[in-house]
């Protein structure tokens, strides 16, 4: 029997141009995953009219569909009208709160939102000095601090934590180490660790590199489609044996 | 004559910053008159404004655009995590 299948992916980077071509890669993805989940920067620009492209190619698929948004959904000051027209699409769109899902007889938590920067334990910001960058810190403290509450809170056979910047370096292992700390924080992993989850999914970092885990042992994805190469990936939770050789003999015809 | 780093730098940000592109994993060089654009992008009209923006930002050199469009791919096989 197969738990849990997730598909994935972030960085989607829709707009006018590309119309209808993400969605035919979507094709399909009903009998591939159990629910697909999007890992933010969803548009180029964040305009309203990319938030519509990216709702349209969302809109009608058979299983649940669960986003956040990203830095570059937040470019024009659009993000909660974004939001508005994914939801408006039947996309569940998480803001630092979480969302239980019933897959078949399983109940699947998922928490998270954007997130943010800072960097990584030993060579982050702190809350010291400027007004500027005590702010930038409390941003990521207070996000991780709320995704720890709905993690706790959450009643579920499984959780999953869905971000748009990274909670660890390790996904992050092809870019420049000097821009770190715009990637993510690991504010969010210890947050993450403190609370548990079975999984932790993250885009942003288009360079990066797809599998890390976090200091408590949490698997970690860079799921950001130049990372993938591909329209989406598929994690599955506690998939037992029976499922591995069915799966090959499917893939093999 | 202005140093090439700050010239490269100018150019990343104008990529990064222009409306018409947004785009912040584009890598720049700069060899004497020579402009190379490299990286990936998902579509084909996105390179050509890549290649537009750093032409206006530095229209004294020549700007070779090496962006790769690529096509995401069908998904592959899925990982199971036990
Ligand atoms: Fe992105
Ligand atoms: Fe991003």
């Amino acid at each position: 029997m197969i738990d849990l299948r997730i598909a994935a992916v972030g960085d989607i980077h829709l707009g006018e141009d590309v119309r209808g071509q993400y969605r035919r890669k979507l094709e399909g993805i009903e009998d591939r995953a159990d629910v697909f989940m999007l890992a933010g920067d969803l548009t180029r620009h964040g305009t309203l009219e990319e938030g519509r492209v990216v709702a349209d190619e969302l809109r009608g698929l058979s299983i649940p569909v669960v986003a956040v948004l990203g830095n570059h959904d937040y470019h024009s000051d659009l993000q909660y009208e974004i939001a508005a027209e994914l939801r408006d699409a039947g996309v569940i769109v998480l803001d630092d709160d979480g969302v239980v899902i019933q897959c078949g007889d399983k109940k699947l938590g998922v928490v998270g939102g954007k997130g943010f920067g800072g960097g990584y334990a030993g060579k982050c910001a702190s809350e010291f000095g400027e007004r500027e960058i005590k702010n930038f810190v409390s941003h990521t403290r207070y996000i991780a601090e709320a995704w720890k509450v709905a993690l706790k809170e959450i009643v579920a056979d499984h959780r999953v934590v869905l971000s748009h910047y990274s909670p660890i370096k390790e996904t992050l292992e092809g870019e420049p180490p000097e821009i770190y700390p715009f990637l993510g924080s690991y504010l969010l992993a210890e947050a993450v660790d403190t609370a548990g989850a079975d999984l932790i999914l993250h885009g942003h970092a288009h360079k990066g590199s797809e599998k890390g885990m976090t200091p408590g042992g949490i698997r970690v994805r860079n799921v950001a489609l130049p990372v993938l190469g591909r329209a989406y990936s598929v994690y599955c939770l506690n998939c037992e044996d029976e499922f591995h050789s069915h799966d090959s003999q499917r893939q093999a015809g | 004559m202005e140093a090439p780093q700050y010239v490269v730098a100018r150019v990343q940000q104008a990529l990064a910053e222009d409306g018409r592109t947004h785009e912040l994993g584009i890598r720049v060089d700069i060899r004497g008159d020579q402009l190379f654009l490299r990286g990936q992008v998902s579509g084909a009209e996105q390179r050509e404004r890549l290649g537009q923006v750093a032409h206006e930002t530095a229209p004294e050199l020549h700007v070779h655009n090496e962006i790769k469009v690529v096509d995401a791919g069908a998904p592959g096989e899925d990982e199971h995590l036990d």
